[in-house]
C-alpha cells in the first residue's frame, strides 16, 4: 500500500512539474504580431525617456531623448520589449537582471549591451517597473505604441539581439518569452554577433 | 502484485501525461483570452462627477468576504478600479500592472478595489492566472451591475466602462477616469491624484 502511494505521488509529481506545462504560454500575447525578421535590418527607433547619467553614458548617448537607437554604443545589442502590465516580463526581469551581472562578469559590459523598451508603457509606469524590479540597465518608455508597433506588434516579453554594423543594427537572434538559462542566452548572443 | 500495482498506475499516468500536455489550448493567461473587437470608447453617461460622494456598496469578493464604502470611511483613500470583463485581452494586462505598484498606493494611503461584472467564479478563476493580487477583487455581478449604474458606467451590452474612481477618506470622489475601452489607462495622472489627496492635512 505504501509503494502504490509512493507511486501514484511521484506520477503526479512528474504531471505536475514546471516541465510538464511547457506548452504552456511564456508570453503575453500580441495580436497581429509579425516578428522582424533574423538578417534584416532593425528599424531606427527612438528611444524615448530620460536615463541616469551612468548609462546614459554606457550607451553613449544623451540623458534626455528621444535618441535614435542607431546611436547607441554596443558592438551587440540587446533590445527587451516589455511592459510593466505583462506577468512573464515581471517574472522574466530577476533572470534578465542576472543576465546583465553576467555580461558585467565575463568581461563584456563595453561590448554587449541591454536596453528595455516599455510597449504602451508611459514614463511614469516604465519607472514603477524599474524601481520594483531594481533593473539595472537602460528602459525606455512608448507609450504610444508607435516602437511596438515598428519592430512587429511582438508579445512579450521579447528579445531582439542585434548587431552593430556600418549600416546600423541588424537583427542576428530573436526569443519570445522567459529566458531560462542567462549563460545559454548570453553564449547564443556572443556567437550569432561573432565576438 | 503489490509491487507491480504501483508501476502500472506510474506507467498509466505517465502514458496519460503527453496526452495531457498536449492540449490545443494553451494554458493560463495568455493562452485564453478572447478576441475581442475594436468597440465605442465610451457607452454611458456618468451619474457622478468629482466632488460627488461616493454612491455606498457592498460586493462580494473572489476570497468569500466582502467590501463596503464604510470600510474605508476615515481610514483610506480608496482607488477603485473597474475593467470592463474578464478573460478580455486589455483588461488582462491592467490588474497585473497594478500589482507591482502596491508601494505606491501605500505610500499614499490609499487602498485598491478591482470591480467587474463577471460573477465570482469567472472572476476567481481569471485573477488566479495573474497571480497573487494584493488587493480585493469584487464582483458588481447582482444586482448585475448595480454599483455601475449608480456610478453611470454600465454600458448597454451589460458590461462596465474602463474606469478608474479615487475617493478620500471622507467618501468623496477626487478623480475619475472613465477612459477608451479599448485602451489601457496610464497610471501616471491617477498617481498624480493620489499623491495630491495625501499631502492635504
Amino acid at each position: 500500500m505504501k509503494a502504490l502511494a509512493l507511486g501514484i505521488l511521484a506520477a503526479l509529481i512528474l504531471l505536475t512539474a514546471p516541465g510538464s506545462q511547457a506548452l504552456a504560454a511564456e508570453a503575453s500575447e500580441a495580436p497581429g504580431a509579425k516578428p522582424l525578421a533574423v538578417g534584416t535590418a532593425f528599424p531606427d527607433v527612438p528611444l524615448i525617456g530620460p536615463v541616469s547619467p551612468e548609462l546614459a553614458d554606457s550607451l553613449g548617448i544623451p540623458q534626455n531623448g528621444p535618441t535614435p537607437i542607431a546611436k547607441v554604443k554596443a558592438e551587440a545589442l540587446i533590445v527587451e520589449i516589455f511592459s510593466m502590465y505583462c506577468p512573464f516580463c515581471q517574472r522574466d526581469t530577476p533572470t534578465v537582471n542576472e543576465l546583465a551581472a553576467l555580461i558585467d562578469k565575463r568581461g563584456l559590459a563595453g561590448r554587449v549591451k541591454i536596453i528595455g523598451i516599455g510597449a504602451g508603457n508611459s514614463d511614469t509606469e516604465v519607472d514603477i517597473f524599474r524601481k520594483k524590479f531594481k533593473v539595472p540597465f537602460a528602459l525606455f518608455s512608448d507609450a504610444t505604441f508607435a516602437v511596438h508597433s515598428a519592430v512587429g506588434q511582438v508579445g512579450t516579453p521579447y528579445y531582439y539581439v542585434l548587431k552593430k554594423t556600418p549600416q546600423g543594427f541588424t537583427i542576428v537572434a530573436a526569443h519570445l518569452g522567459l529566458i531560462h538559462s542567462p549563460a545559454d542566452f548570453l553564449a547564443d548572443v556572443v556567437a550569432k554577433a561573432g565576438l | 502484485m503489490r509491487r507491480i500495482v504501483p508501476l502500472l498506475t506510474l506507467a498509466a499516468l505517465l502514458w496519460i501525461a503527453p496526452a495531457m500536455a498536449a492540449d490545443p489550448i494553451p494554458g493560463g493567461l495568455a493562452g485564453n483570452i478572447y478576441p475581442v473587437p475594436t468597440l465605442p470608447p465610451t457607452d454611458s453617461q456618468l451619474a457622478v462627477a468629482v466632488g460627488s460622494p461616493m454612491p455606498d456598496f457592498d460586493l462580494p469578493t473572489i476570497t468569500g468576504g466582502r467590501v463596503k464604502l464604510s470600510d474605508y470611511l476615515g481610514k483610506k483613500n480608496l482607488v477603485i478600479t473597474f475593467v470592463p470583463a474578464a478573460w478580455t485581452p486589455v483588461c488582462s494586462g491592467q490588474w497585473p500592472g497594478y500589482n507591482i505598484a502596491r508601494d505606491i498606493f501605500e505610500d499614499n494611503d490609499a487602498a485598491l478595489i478591482g470591480i467587474t461584472l463577471d460573477n465570482i467564479p469567472t472572476l476567481y478563476a481569471w485573477t488566479r492566472q495573474m497571480g497573487d493580487l494584493w488587493f480585493p477583487v469584487a464582483s458588481d455581478f447582482w444586482p448585475h451591475g448595480g454599483l455601475a449604474q449608480k456610478l453611470g458606467i454600465l454600458r448597454s451590452d451589460g458590461v462596465s466602462e474602463r474606469a478608474l474612481f479615487l475617493v478620500d477618506k471622507k467618501g468623496v470622489i477626487r478623480f475619475i477616469d472613465v477612459h477608451d475601452i479599448n485602451a489601457r489607462p496610464d497610471l501616471g495622472p491617477l498617481l498624480e491624484a493620489m499623491a495630491k489627496v495625501h499631502a492635504e492635512k
